[in-house]
């Protein structure tokens, strides 16, 4: 579906963001981009958005170039960006302007989502709070039926109550046909919602992998020593939380940051078990 | 599907458009009409100042006019383009902008349309509005009243009559002005260019590139055509008055269009 193919960008030519950079996106999972800042998470999602052009490279994303940014790619891209800004109308009149470009735009989900996200159908933007904006601007996306739905920093703004929500959302948004990358820092918020990691780090990916891939290879474990066995060890009041390989088939729950941090420290580590 | 043109798309697009630019566009039309009010109210003759200006044929001239038409004019079309892709400079806005499922030959086109077509009709018809109106106003309080105009007793009433929109016409000889029919597209297309082209501060940056382009051509002009000039003695124009004109007219359309051409390709190339 997303196919990219020795992606090289930069802002500046002396400082490159990606070098030869390769993957593919499929279908049915919830990507999780994570990096550290100006690695390039959002710039990656432009890319794939074509709101940005790379150097060289290829991209594709369903077959079509998001550089020539085509009606019919672009109504099948749904991207949340971190900021944005709203025209002053009430939510009606913006339904009214844009939902034509939407063939499939779902209105009665639209509705649901919104009465979900507690936002009165007859307020206007301009009077939303930055959080009620953003919900409202999730919801609209989600209901535009688009296969590809990029979202940067989504809950960012949101509430505690909006956080689970979006979760539960997001969970029952996936399906077979679409593909949701969401780039955050707040990974604790995430965490359960993600299906497959990837990490951006030193212009390439660092790492690419379903979550059962990784909890499969690696055990996520407090310990109260470190030995050879330990590829990464941070210490807590209670010991070590550390990454050790999963020579036992235990079940573990992957720790996201601690994971991060790790491939952050030494991604070489990590090579023999990742591909 | 299509992915340059559809005429649907374009429609909703012009719609769309109308939703944000709408509001900010009808604000600008009122302070537009209250600016040529202003003027005219500041500036008509009245019946207890006496004997208004006439031209040698007898009919009222108000000179103010023309600078008026053309000054308020140039700077309601200009600031319309200037401010139409300026969304286009801040992140927030140029995101959902681009994201928007039209092709960006159709977004252009709206562009064209509210800067080019909407912003020089609508201002047209305001100032004929507003000239007509000022005009009959004139023409009703003058009516009762009679003035010395040279040796002849005339009844004023008689000359204001005829002073309608189409006077103005033969007041403004066309026929020496017609070439630069299109320069108010030509002033669109310039400005329209700056919004894409410039991230903040569109106008007074279009302003001053405008300003510093054609001061380098002309002075560049100036010099070559000094240098021709000198080498050949002067035998006489070789294209006539109508030679000039058309050269003129066909100029500002090329240019125009080849402007077009370029926002059109900065807002193909325009990232965020």
């Amino acid at each position: 579906m997303i196919k990219i193919d020795n992606l090289n960008f930069w802002y500046s030519k002396g400082k490159p963001l990606f070098k030869n950079l390769s993957m593919q996106l499929s279908a049915g999972h919830i990507y999780g981009l994570l990096g550290k800042n100006g690695a390039g998470k959002s710039t990656l999602l432009k890319n794939l958005a074509g709101l940005v052009y790379p150097q060289s490279g290829n991209l594709m994303v369903w077959g079509l170039d998001p550089r020539k940014r085509q009606p019919e790619l672009l109504s099948k891209i749904c991207f949340i960006p971190e900021e944005f800004d709203l025209p002053p109308v009430k939510v009606k009149t913006y339904l009214k302007a844009n939902t034509p470009f939407f063939e499939n735009f779902d209105h009665t989900y639209f509705n649901r989502l919104l009465s979900e996200f507690n936002i009165p159908e007859d307020h206007s933007l301009t009077n939303m709070s930055y959080g009620q904006k953003k919900k409202f601007i999730i919801a609209f996306g989600l209901a535009t039926q688009a296969n590809l739905i990029i979202m940067d920093e989504p809950t960012n703004g949101l509430d505690i109550p909006s956080k689970a929500q979006f979760r539960k959302i997001m969970a029952s948004a996936l399906t077979d046909d679409r593909c949701i990358i969401i780039s955050t820092h707040q990974v604790r918020d995430l965490d359960n919602l993600m299906d497959t990691i990837i990490m951006l780090d030193d212009n390439d990916v660092a790492l690419q992998a379903s979550v059962d891939e990784i909890t499969e290879k690696l055990t996520f474990k407090r310990i109260d020593q470190v030995d050879n066995t330990v590829i990464y060890a941070e210490s807590s009041l209670s010991g070590y939380h550390a990454i050790v390989p999963n020579f036992h088939q235990e079940e573990s729950k992957l720790d996201i940051e601690l994971l991060f941090n790790a491939i952050l420290t030494d991604k070489n580590k990590f090579k023999p078990y990742f591909n | 599907m299509n992915n340059i043109f559809s005429f649907n798309r374009f429609r909703l697009l012009v719609k769309r458009q109308w939703l944000d630019f709408g509001k900010i566009y009808l604000i600008s039309l009122v302070v537009l009409a209250s600016v040529i009010c202003g003027f005219y109210l500041f500036c008509i003759p009245k019946v207890s100042q006496g004997l208004p200006p006439v031209n040698p044929d007898g009919y009222l001239d108000l000179k103010f006019r023309y600078p008026l038409f053309v000054i308020v004019g140039f700077l309601f079309i200009t600031i319309i383009s200037s401010s139409y892709f300026s969304s286009f400079g801040q992140k927030s806005r140029a995101i959902i902008e681009l994201m928007v499922p039209a092709s960006i030959f159709e977004k252009f086109l709206t562009g064209i349309f509210y800067t080019a077509i909407l912003s020089i009709f609508s201002y047209v018809l305001i100032f004929g509005i507003i000239d007509f109106a000022f005009g009959k106003y004139i023409v009703m309080s003058f009516a009762d009243h009679k003035f010395e105009l040279s040796s002849a007793s005339t009844k004023v009433s008689d000359q204001y009559y005829n002073f309608t929109l189409t006077r103005v016409a033969s007041t403004i000889n066309y026929k020496e002005f017609w070439p630069l029919t299109f320069m108010p597209f030509f002033a669109t297309s310039l400005f329209l260019l700056g919004s894409i082209y410039f991230n903040r501060f569109h106008y007074i940056k279009t302003a001053i590139s405008v300003l510093v382009f054609f001061w380098a051509g002309g002075y560049i002009l100036y010099q070559v055509m000094s240098k021709i000039n000198a080498q050949f003695k002067y035998q006489g124009p070789i294209i006539g008055q109508k030679g000039i004109f058309i050269i003129v007219f066909s100029t500002s359309i090329l240019v125009t269009f080849w402007i077009w051409f370029i926002a059109y390709v900065r807002l193909k190339e325009k990232e965020v």
